[in-house]
Parts: C-alpha cells; structure tokens; sequence
C-alpha cells in the first residue's frame, strides 16, 4: 500500500500552522505589537522545518502551506491578503531552499531567511496594492526621517529598508537552525513514543 | 444577471486597485452596486460600523503622513485612494468567503481532479478539534508539572516540541485510517480486507491484556477441537521497559523474535524497532495455516500493518480463504472504527478487554461458536 504519510503529515502540520495564524497571529495584528510579523513567521518556520524532517519528500512545505492557507480563510482569519501572501510565500521560500540542498540544515537556514527577508517585502508590495506607489514612497521618507532621528540622516531610505531586510534575515537564519534543533527533538521524542 | 454582477465586481476592483482616481471613484460605486445584486448580505457584513470605522482611520493617517511627507493636496488624494481601495477590497473579500464555503471548494478540488489536495483538506478541518484537545492537554500537563503560569513560561519551547510531537502522532493514526479506509485517493485501492466472515475486533489500553485474551481464546477453541491458524506478538520486557516483541505461531507454539527496541536511534517503519525478517517469516507461516473451518488469530495489526507492510500480505492471503469461519484481530482503540468500516463483515464485534474485563474471552467465544 501506498505511503500516505507524506500527505497527513502536511495536512496536520498545515493545520497546526493555519491555526497558529488564525489565533495568534490574529490576535498579534490586533495588538500591533512590533516584531509581530518576526514573530509569527518563526512559529511557522518551525512548523515547516520539522515537518520537513519528519517527512522528508519534496512538496510537503508547499502543500501544507496550501492547508494553512484554506484554514486562514476559513477560519478566524478571514480573507486578508497580507497574512495570505505572507503564508504562501514563507512555503515557497523553506520548500525551495529545502529541496534545493537535499533537505539539510543549511537549507532550513537559507529557507529562514529567505522567508523572514520577505516580510517587509511582501509589507511594501501589499502596502503597494492597497494605498499606491506614492504610499511606498512616503514610507521610505519615514524611514529616513526615522533614520535622520538616530544620526544616520546621509543614509538613502533604500538602504535602510535594505539593512531592515537582512537584518529581518538573519533571524531567519537563526530561526532556521532552531527549527532544524527543535525538529530533532522531536523526532527524538517520537522515537521514544512510537 | 449574477454572472455579469460578478463579472463587474471584478473588473471595477481592478480599475479601483490600479486606475485613475477619478475613474477609480466611479467603479467603487459599481462595486457596491455589484455586491448588492450578488449578496446584500455581504455588502451589510463588509460595511458594517467597524469596519467602515477602521478603513476610515488607516485612511486617515496614510493621508496625514503623505501630507507630512508631500503636502497636503497630495496626502487628500492619497488617504481617498486609500478609502477607496480598502473599501471595495472588503467589499470584494466579503461577497468571496460568503459565497464560497469550504465544501465548495473541496468538492471544487475534487472535480479538478485533485482529490487528494481536497482530503488533505478535509482531513485539516477534521483535525483541528484533535489539536486542540492535544494542546490543551500539553497546557494542563505542564500545568501539574510546573505549577504557576510564570514558571510554565520557561518551558514553553518544550511545550512547542510535545506540541509538535503530539501533531506527528496524530498524522501517523490518520495515515494508518486512511490506509484501512482504502481510500481511492490516499491508497491504491483493491487492498481492502473485504471479508463475509465473522470477525471480532479486540481492543483495550495498551500493555492492557489483549495478547493473554487471544491466548486464552486460541486455548479454548483448541481445547474444543476447533481448527485455528494465526500469531500472537508477546512483548519482551527488561527492568520493566518493553524492549521488544516475539511472534508465536498459535498452532505449532513456535516462537522468533520480531522486533528489537533500538536504543535512541529510529528503527524501521518510522517505528522505534527494528524488525527481525525471521519473525515476518514465522508469522507468514503462522498465517498460511488457515483452511476452511479455521479461525484466524491475529495479534495484532498495527500501524505498520496498516501501512500495507510488515504482515499485513500475509493476513490478506489469510483471510481470502475460502470457507474461513471466523478471525480475531487486535488492534488500538484509535484504529477500531476505521478497520470495522475497511473489514465491510457480515457480522462483527469489538470486545475492549477494559470493559468486559473477565467475561472477555467468553463474549469471543460465544460469539464464534454461536
């Protein structure tokens, strides 16, 4: 008989992921806390990585990307394209890194960072959709403006956003290898279990 | 006259998203007319107090920062898009998830040919209430472990990983179901236990007696002069830790080992042991005593089993016999309905040793000689 664990595995974790976004991700994008977007996008980092790991096929990020995506509709979530956009893309990122290097660590870590470094992208690109090229640009002025604040006034907002971007990243990449750890725990544990 | 509604909401969106802003101005006013004809319903819930509230008020600051940014004509302009968009964006993602359910769209994937994508997402619906009862029961642990909420907060990364552990679980058993179930989708199909045989499903806590009652069993029906074939999977125990299992052929009395612990390494099967092909040898030998007039025993299918593997080809050329009386099978509780609804017998009753206790083996009995 065919091995259908591939498929209940990214239908579980997806829904582990979905319900994660419809609940607290829900409640973080009410609360406008700063990092919240950080925050949720390593939750759902770890979902994927360990998936990853636990099943290690090619496909399974993206489809339980898919399933996360369903439950963010239908669910508490309803039909927002920011957190929608910011889902599908985290699943493509960590399931073309993943794939790419065999499913190794070094691919959790490029994956990470990978999907965090899209955060303010995809911010700007919704934010593009939604209030217009001239909203983009007054944004970068505030950057600049914010970055004039704390004595960094020659710098171009370009750069700025760069820097927010690898920095953004580079939780990724440290978010990456946790999940990667944390993964191994866990098949440590169901070892024990099973 | 709803196709062109639809047709029209979609195309004012667009001209709403990227046009200009004098035209945009007229297509949000088609957009609500639009979402009027398809669903009044919907242009009540998209603009409802709210929602009107805080479109206004995310308007409102783009506009102050623009006019900070660029001067005040430009921010007016730039807050009135803003409106505008996000106006008939909710107006649009309204009359979209109210017209669109979930079972739309799994059976929407299911013409489309992807059936899987469509149980996948059935079995994500149907799985969200078994997460939750899993997290709250790692929340209520952890609880009695490590008292109040501050101090739980230190291990909440541990919660993370029995959380997620609890997750794999889950999705092992709804693979095992669905490989019983026989889903034409998830599974090959043709490989079902399709049987007109009388079969008694056993079932209780584990390590909760379920091989002693099939041993009884298979002692009393021997003793009767009943013919049976079939194995029973004794645990091997050290320092009260089970660190394997053997097989024993219920006829012959032959015993093998089957499976080994395998300390802090995964075995085979994604299990903890690694599996000995000297008792899949036993156990195919075991099985192929079954005749007509035979009782098979079976203990126990699990989820390798299930799985298609380990003995499960043994048991289906065991239970396709002809004129086979009966068969006992032990399996987890989890596992009960989803191999009752695959089996498809005539007559068949699940006895969980918890609650029948000692009148187990007599409730077997009874039932196979009836």
């Amino acid at each position: 008989m065919k091995d259908v664990r591939p498929w209940t595995y990214a239908a579980l974790f997806g829904t582990l992921w979905g319900a994660i976004e419809a609940t607290l991700g829900t409640a973080l994008y009410l609360s406008k806390l700063p990092m919240r977007g950080t925050i949720i996008g390593l939750a759902g980092l770890l979902c994927l990585v360990c998936l990853r790991r636990l099943q290690p096929r090619p496909g399974v990020c993206l489809l339980a990307g898919c399933v996360a995506i369903f439950l963010k509709i239908f669910t508490l979530g309803g039909l927002y394209p920011g957190p929608i956009i910011g889902i599908g893309s985290q699943a493509l990122a960590l399931e073309l890194a993943l794939t790419a290097t065999g499913g190794r660590a070094v691919g959790a870590a490029i994956g990470g960072f990978l999907a965090l470094a899209t955060n303010p992208l995809q911010m700007v690109v919704t934010m593009w959709v939604v209030m217009g090229g001239e909203a983009v640009r007054s944004y970068l002025l505030v950057l600049q403006e914010a970055a004039t604040a704390v004595g960094l006034g020659n710098t171009r907002p370009e750069v700025i956003f760069t820097v927010v971007v690898m920095a953004k990243g580079l939780i990724g990449v440290a978010g990456g290898i946790w999940a990667w750890s944390v993964g191994g725990r866990v098949i440590q544990r169901l070892g024990r279990r099973t | 006259m709803n196709r062109v509604a639809a047709l029209l909401l979609v195309m004012s969106t667009a001209v709403v998203l990227f046009g200009d802003p004098l035209y945009a101005a007229w297509a949000a006013l088609v957009v609500m007319a639009a979402a009027w004809i398809l669903d009044p319903s919907a242009l009540r819930a998209g603009l409802r107090f709210s929602a009107v509230l805080a479109i206004l008020f995310a308007a409102s600051i783009t506009a102050a920062v623009v006019a900070w940014a660029e001067g005040p004509q430009r921010g007016i302009e730039i807050g009135g898009m803003m409106l505008l968009r996000l106006l008939v964006l909710t107006l649009a993602a309204a009359v979209l998830v109210r017209s669109v359910n979930a079972e739309k769209l799994l059976r929407a994937a299911q013409k489309m040919g992807f059936e899987r994508l469509g149980l996948v997402l059935g079995l994500a619906l149907n799985s969200l209430p078994r997460l939750a009862e899993a997290a709250a029961d790692v929340w209520n642990a952890s609880k009695v472990r490590h008292g109040p909420a501050l101090a739980r907060t230190r291990w909440l990364p541990n919660l993370g990983e029995v959380l997620l552990a609890h997750t794999a679980r889950i999705a092992e058993e709804a693979a095992a179901a669905a490989s019983l179930r026989g889903h034409s989708a998830l599974t090959r199909p043709g490989n079902g236990l399709r049987s007109s045989i009388r079969v008694v499903v056993i079932t209780g806590p584990s390590s909760g007696g379920k091989t002693e009652t099939v041993s009884a069993v298979a002692a009393r029906l021997r003793s009767s002069g009943v013919s049976i074939a079939g194995f029973v999977q004794p645990g091997e125990f050290a320092d009260g830790r089970k660190v394997g299992f053997r097989v024993r052929d219920v006829t012959s009395g032959e015993e093998a080992s089957l499976a080994i612990l395998e300390e802090g390494r995964r075995g085979d099967f994604g299990t903890r042991f690694r599996f000995v092909d000297e008792g899949f040898r036993l156990g195919r030998e075991a099985l192929s005593r079954a005749r007509s007039g035979s009782i098979l025993l079976v203990d126990e299918l699990g989820p390798v089993e299930l799985r298609g593997r380990g003995h499960m080809p043994a048991v289906r050329a065991a239970m396709a016999v002809q004129g086979l009386r009966g068969a006992v099978v032990v399996v987890r509780r989890h596992l009960v309905p989803a191999l009752l609804a695959e089996v498809e017998a005539s007559d068949a009753i699940v006895v969980d040793i918890e609650e029948h206790g000692e009148r187990s083996v007599e409730a077997i009995i009874d039932f196979l000689e009836d």
